[in-house]
């Protein structure tokens, strides 16, 4: 065995290991062709290597002959591998091309056998003996070439050509990677094919004697296409280390979140779930693993709950559940939290997950329940002061109907005392009792309404009535004062959510200031009160007055808590009207006009989903 | 100077109030009259009507007392019975200043109401009578010539007719024929009796003589 034996038969085991390792590596990932062409490649490759061996040391020009016929069967399988491989590894070439490549190397293939020796000779007359260095002696086949040589070479050519297309697409596509593919596997290729190729026909034109050597440039090609697919298992362990780490810093992350957090898969099973999750729903974690999230939620909703999770996924965005709806998750032992839960999609191969973060909202709905309880104490106080200046008016309201009973009844009994009744008088007497009477119980019903601290109940109603029972209740002040009092209602008023009592005191304070800010100034008094649609939605009602208007610097102050412009005032009334208005999510605020000031406040309309 | 019954107007914008205290006042044989606001009472009343008024203080536009104070203006002798809603101090005595007869707060008894009815009516009958006496009076005043209306004046002022004779440059008997006279057309007795009668047609003494 001389070097160049030893030098072959290292080339193709080494091929064949390449080989066999992508071998092993396809059949891990079927879909992965360039696994499977590139061990189509090394194995043939592999075993051209022999086959070159043999043809070195030909000893008769006709074994030479024979040899290089059957090695031509190998060549076309590396020739098909290579096109294969760059088109699919590649995802580049044009498709006609590598068909036209692959067709025209199985008609050269075709031709190999029934013209001539083989496709590269006609006939082999003489074998030259090559003397190389270190004393191998090579075997170099001379003879008349066979003219069907030129459709293999004009094989390799379109070969080249698809070669150079592929490699330029894939270039231009950019990045590093492509960058690196384009110039290891291309380069190489279009380097060896060409020298192996040129290298041939010289000899075989007989230009050169020499013996025939593929192998090295097949070899490289091999490496190059190795080294390649090498790289690409390499970084897809990276990626898998890579993989684990981000799912290691994501599970630490969920642990470490404040709030319970739940990961939900498209069956609305629950994969993952954190210790916060565990502590809030009061279930260990593996009771909640691979468990419908619906477990979580109270018995009532867990129907709708499972079109509305669809009807999610038809349309994965980040954002809060619920839509402004007050949401109630439930425990283990049954009991039922009040949650705030956002939600976030994770698009994964196996589905949509969501990712669910869950707070209880318990404490802070228990401090917003006690800020609301004091803001409405202080209302109520507010109210009843304010009735405490208007009683006299009140007092008023009340007695007329106590006068018109009082009188009509002994009216009545001195009718009766009589010889001849009129029964007819008598009747419309107690009708006009009867009347004053639900007139009185009118007063009171709305006194005790203002006065009684009551739960706040947002209920639907009318604005226009609203304004009817303040200007009753103010109307004895009002002609005490000698004010004009006005209303002017839109007719397509939508029905606001409110609390009646609390919009009603709001709108009392507001025309007792207008009274009062137009006390001893010349001019006609007059409080306008204008309810109309808000420019948004809802409802904006105005009090307008005469009093010459606020300082400019003033309109904000006033409704700061202690600040008055009154001689008595407590500087309260307002501030406390303005937490009312903000509490029914609407603004009140102040404007100066012409004659006077005008307060706004508006109410938003009622939801229609209530 | 008429004959009627007397009549009650009711003024107040609350109708059942009006009609309640209407009926209260018929029930008791009262005719009674009654109006929706101040300005209605003051186009439609008849200024020589003999009762009295029940007024509501407050009433939008026109109230109790600005009424009140038209009908003084007018001259009217109908009396003033306020009824209010809640009796705040400054009007009531406002109203009585003016010559309100009663200042009551509803809701308020009848018997109480219909006995200042009556009282007011009292006064309003008594006051017409005051009145007709005066223009008899002054009827008989007028019947006096310019001589006598002269000697009655001084007669008032307590002069002797020797002195009145001295002022009016005639004689002390011409003085008392005229005085005869006086005394006999004035329907007076006594001396007393004429100067009481002066009096209430509101005649004053001739002023003392100088020196």
């Amino acid at each position: 065995m001389n070097w160049v034996q030893i030098a072959w038969i290292m080339m193709s085991a080494a091929s064949l290991t390449l080989g066999v390792i992508h071998l092993f590596a396809w059949f891990k990932q079927r879909s992965q062709y360039a696994h499977l062409l590139f061990f189509a490649l090394a194995v043939s490759a592999a075993a051209f290597g022999v086959f070159e061996i043999e043809m070195m040391h030909a000893q008769s020009s006709v074994g030479y002959a024979a040899a290089l016929r059957w090695a031509h069967v190998l060549l076309a399988m590396v020739v098909l591998s290579i096109v294969w491989f760059v088109h699919f590894y590649f995802d580049a070439g044009r498709l006609w091309l590598a068909y036209m490549v692959s067709g025209v190397r199985l008609l050269a293939l075709g031709l190999n056998f029934v013209t001539g020796v083989n496709i590269n000779f006609h006939e082999v007359s003489a074998l030259d003996q090559v003397l190389l260095w270190g004393g191998a002696v090579l075997s170099g086949p001379v003879g008349v070439a066979n003219p069907w040589a030129i459709v293999p070479q004009i094989g390799n050519v379109l070969l080249v050509a698809f070669v150079v297309d592929a490699s330029v697409t894939l270039w231009q596509r950019g990045g590093p990677v492509a960058h690196r593919r384009a110039a290891v596997v291309g380069g190489s290729l279009v380097v060896c094919i060409t020298a192996v190729a040129g290298f041939a026909a010289l000899i075989t034109s007989g230009l050169v004697h020499a013996p025939t050597i593929v192998m090295p440039g097949v070899f490289i090609v091999v490496l190059a296409m190795g080294y390649e697919l090498g790289w690409d298992m390499i970084a897809a362990a990276q990626l898998a280390v890579q993989l684990r780490t981000s799912e290691q810093r994501f599970r630490a992350v969920v642990q470490a979140v404040p709030s319970a957090i739940l990961l939900v898969d498209d069956r609305g099973m629950i994969t993952l779930a954190n210790a916060q999750a565990e502590t809030a729903f009061g279930y260990r974690r593996e009771e909640l693993i691979a468990k419908p999230v619906e477990m979580l939620i109270p018995e009532r909703f867990r129907v709708p709950h499972v079109g509305l999770r669809s009807a999610y996924a038809e349309d994965a965005q980040a954002r809060a559940m619920g839509a402004g709806r007050e949401l109630l998750a439930c425990r283990k032992d049954g009991g039922e939290i009040p949650v705030e839960v956002a939600l976030s999609p994770m698009p994964a191969e196996e589905g949509l997950f969501v990712l669910v973060s869950v707070v209880d909202v318990t404490e802070r709905r228990n401090v917003e329940r006690a800020t609301a309880r004091q803001r409405d104490e202080v209302a109520h106080l507010s109210r009843v002061a304010m009735l405490g200046e208007l009683s006299g008016s009140l007092a008023h309201e009340l007695n007329q109907p106590l006068m018109g009973i009082l009188s009509n009844a002994q009216a009545a009994q001195r009718f009766l005392a009589a010889d001849d009744v009129n029964l007819d008088e008598v009747r419309e007497i107690l009708d006009d009792i009867v009347a004053d009477d639900r007139r009185a119980g009118e007063v009171i019903r709305r006194l005790r309404a203002l006065l009684k601290r009551g739960e706040v109940q947002h209920a639907p109603l009318d604005i226009g009535n609203v304004v009817d029972d303040v200007l009753r209740l103010t109307r004895n002040d009002l002609m005490n004062r000698d004010v004009a009092a006005s209303a002017e209602l839109a007719p397509d008023l939508p029905t606001v959510l409110g609390d009646r009592i609390q919009l009603q005191q709001v709108l009392l304070n507001l025309v007792i200031n207008a009274c009062e800010a137009m006390a001893g100034v010349p001019g006609t008094p007059l409080v306008h009160i204008r309810a109309r649609c808000a420019d948004g939605a809802g409802v904006e009602v105005s009090v307008s007055d005469r009093g010459g208007g606020i300082p400019p610097g003033d309109l904000e102050r006033i409704f700061e808590p202690f600040v008055t412009t009154k001689e008595h005032g407590t500087g309260l009334g307002l501030s406390i009207c303005r937490t009312i208005i903000a509490a029914h999510g609407g603004r009140l605020w102040a404007e100066n006009d012409g004659a006077g000031a005008t307060f706004r406040f508006t109410v938003p309309p009622r939801l229609h989903a209530e | 100077m008429t004959s009627s019954a007397p009549t009650v107007f009711v003024v107040d914008d609350d109708p059942s109030v009006r009609r309640g205290v209407e009926r209260l006042l018929r029930s008791a044989g009262l005719a009674a009259e009654a109006f929706a606001s101040a300005r209605d009472f003051l186009e439609r009343y008849d200024c020589d009507a003999v009762g009295c008024v029940i007024l509501d203080l407050a009433m939008p536009g026109f109230d109790g007392l600005q009424m009140q104070q038209v009908l003084a203006d007018r001259g009217s002798a109908l009396p003033i019975i306020f009824l209010t809603g809640h009796g705040d101090i400054p009007s009531s005595v406002r109203a009585m200043k003016r010559g309100a007869v009663d200042f009551l707060t509803k809701p308020v008894n009848g018997d109480d109401l219909l006995a200042a009815v009556r009282n007011a009516i009292g006064r309003c009958e008594a006051l017409y009578r005051e009145r007709e006496e005066i223009a008899g009076i002054r009827r008989r005043v007028a019947t006096l010539t310019p001589r006598e209306r002269e000697v009655l004046a001084h007669v008032l002022s307590g002069k002797l007719n020797k002195q009145i004779a001295a002022d009016l440059g005639t004689i002390e008997h011409t003085i008392k024929v005229h005085r005869a006279r006086v005394m006999q057309k004035m329907q007076a007795r006594t001396l007393a009796a004429l100067v009481r009668l002066a009096q209430r047609a509101g005649i004053e003494p001739a002023p003392p003589t100088e020196g």
